[in-house]
């Protein structure tokens, strides 16, 4: 054990004996990627369970139902409702709210802007920290790129105080360098990879939506005309 | 009622905990595997060193522990030997050269004895012609006391003789030893002097070797500095020459300017006397004019203009196609004489 000549290279030493801005780089790209990947593991469930709720709910609307026995189970359990239902209660309930001898064109009219306006809240909603995943993925390479750049820099200037260069002297300063940029990169491939996934899912989910409330208003054009 | 409610509505976050549990859990597996990774490297090169060391000293420990013991019990019986076989040898030695002495002496009393019987007889022969038996006997008597005498005498003197001849063997012991000293003196002082020789001839090497470096160096620093010289007489040909080049380039450039400028000058007509005038141009590198500054007027300011006009005109002005002497012409101080 006596002999061993080379360094301690193992991860923490590195770390620890890393200089100052690139420790900072460090700690930033730890919470970066933790925030990332939380964020990724929230959105994962939302979505998922938002695409299951969507499914059901559709399930249970077309296979045909009694659309106010329908509202009201789901403005009663409404923490429990997905984004379709939430968008149908305001939907209906917009239009159940006028008169029955109102003019059509008008009720249509405002039951579709209550829809579009719960559409554009539940979408914001869905949408959410999306933004955030993709600042990380396109920033986090970045910044560990400046640890990196900082800490060669430094390794670098020790070795105009060496006569004899050797890449003995300058091994360890990349080495710790390095792992700046590691960070940024695993911070930041998750981060894309999420964020392209849940940007389609969103996509999907915002066309279901879209084409769900234009079929409710058909379905409740026809209803008043009835 | 439903449009407050549908506002308010808050989004449930599901399973936000389970998220953040889940990216730590990410975290910890990723830092796991950068300590384990990293430490994989580093670890072989220490493995090949402990698993050597961990061999070695096992044969080492084992006859580490077994020597303490084993020398001293070898000391033991190597002493003990010695010991008795030594001091036997000690006494047995001076033994067997005493008897010899002892034995030597008693051979030299008996013929010695044998001697003396003889003459005994004699006077009993003598002491036969005449009848005392009293005197005879007195005489046998006395003739044995002296005889008796004689040998312890004999005795003593070849006791002294042997004293003698012992001395004189250890003098001629100890002479021998002085000699051989005294030769071994004399051959370590030859050597002495031999060695002091073979050292004077080697400084005298020495020195031959470094007055031949030292004539030898010289001639080489003369021949370098006669090389020295004829270079740098060359170069300074060579610059001079070049000087002469430079020089003559810049004249006949300077001499063109002249011309130039004044073959573009439309001279005003009947002005009194030779007035003169000097301009201070400064020109751009490929013969720009940058600035044209009056230095000593003419007096008057007809000439003045015409010659400022006659600089502009004269735009680019020609210089030599060596860059390096452009600078010879940055600022150029122009005079012009009315009449030549």
């Amino acid at each position: 054990m006596s002999t061993t000549v080379t360094q301690d290279m193992s991860f923490l030493h590195l770390i620890t004996s890393a200089s100052l801005l690139v420790q900072l780089v460090m700690l930033i790209l730890v919470m970066i990627s933790f925030f990332s990947w939380w964020y990724i593991f929230r959105k994962l469930f939302v979505i998922r369970s938002e695409i299951k709720k969507t499914d059901d709910f559709e399930d249970i609307f077309w296979r045909g139902v009694d659309l106010n026995a329908f509202h009201q189970r789901i403005t009663s359990s409404r923490y429990q409702s997905g984004c379709l239902e939430r968008i149908f209660a305001a939907g209906f309930g917009e239009f159940t709210k006028h008169p029955s001898g109102s003019d059509l064109e008008a009720v249509m009219e405002s039951t579709r802007r209550a829809m579009r306006a719960t559409y554009q809240r539940e979408m914001d909603y869905l949408e959410s920290h999306l933004s955030f995943l993709a600042t990380v993925g396109s920033v986090s390479p970045y910044i560990g790129l400046l640890g990196t750049v900082w800490g060669i820099m430094n390794s670098f200037r020790s070795l105009s105080s060496v006569t004899q260069a050797t890449i003995a002297h300058v091994a360890p300063g990349i080495a710790e360098a390095l792992i700046a940029t590691a960070m940024g990169l695993f911070a930041a491939i998750p981060a894309v990879v999420a964020y392209n996934r849940y940007a389609s899912s969103t996509d999907q989910l915002a066309t279901r939506f879209e084409s769900f409330m234009e079929e409710l208003s058909n379905v409740l054009q026809r209803r008043a005309a009835e | 009622m439903n449009v407050s409610v549908q506002r308010n509505h808050p989004h449930e976050e599901p399973k936000s905990l389970t998220a953040g549990m889940l990216a730590g859990l990410v975290h910890l597996l990723f830092v796991a595997l950068l300590v384990f990774g990293l430490h994989w490297k580093d670890h072989p090169p220490e493995g090949m060193v402990v698993d050597i060391w961990t061999e070695l000293p096992k044969p080492i420990q084992e006859p580490v522990k077994a020597p303490p013991p084993s020398p001293p019990k070898q000391p033991e019986p190597q002493p003990t030997p010695p010991k008795p076989e030594s001091p036997k040898p000690e006494p047995t030695k001076p033994e067997p050269p005493k008897p010899e002495p002892v034995k030597a002496e008693p051979p030299k009393p008996l013929p010695q004895k044998a001697a003396v019987t003889p003459p005994v007889k004699k006077p009993d022969i003598a002491m036969k012609q005449k009848p005392d038996p009293e005197e005879q006997k007195k005489k046998e008597q006395e003739k044995i006391k002296e005889q008796e005498r004689l040998k312890e005498i004999e005795k003593q003197k070849e006791l002294e003789k042997k004293k003698e001849q012992e001395k004189q063997k250890e003098l001629e012991k100890q002479k021998e030893l002085a000699k051989q000293k005294e030769l071994e003196k004399q051959k370590e002082i030859e050597k002495q002097r031999e060695l002091e020789k073979q050292k004077e001839l080697a400084r005298q090497k020495e020195l031959q070797l470094q007055k031949e470096r030292e004539q030898t160096a010289q001639r080489q620093r003369e021949q370098e500095v006669k090389a020295q010289r004829e270079a740098e007489a060359q170069r300074a040909a060579q610059q001079a020459a070049a000087r002469n080049q430079v020089t003559n380039e810049i004249s006949k450039y300077k001499a063109l300017i002249l011309a130039k400028i004044k073959s573009r000058i439309v001279m005003p007509p009947d002005l009194p006397g030779n007035p003169v005038v000097e301009f201070n141009v400064t020109l751009l590198p490929g013969g720009d004019i940058l600035d044209v500054r009056l230095s000593k007027s003419s007096g008057h300011a007809v000439f003045d203009s015409a010659v400022e006009r006659a600089i502009h005109l004269s735009k680019p002005l020609p210089l030599p196609p060596d860059p390096a002497l452009f600078n010879e012409f940055r600022n150029l101080n122009i005079t012009v004489h009315y009449r030549e």
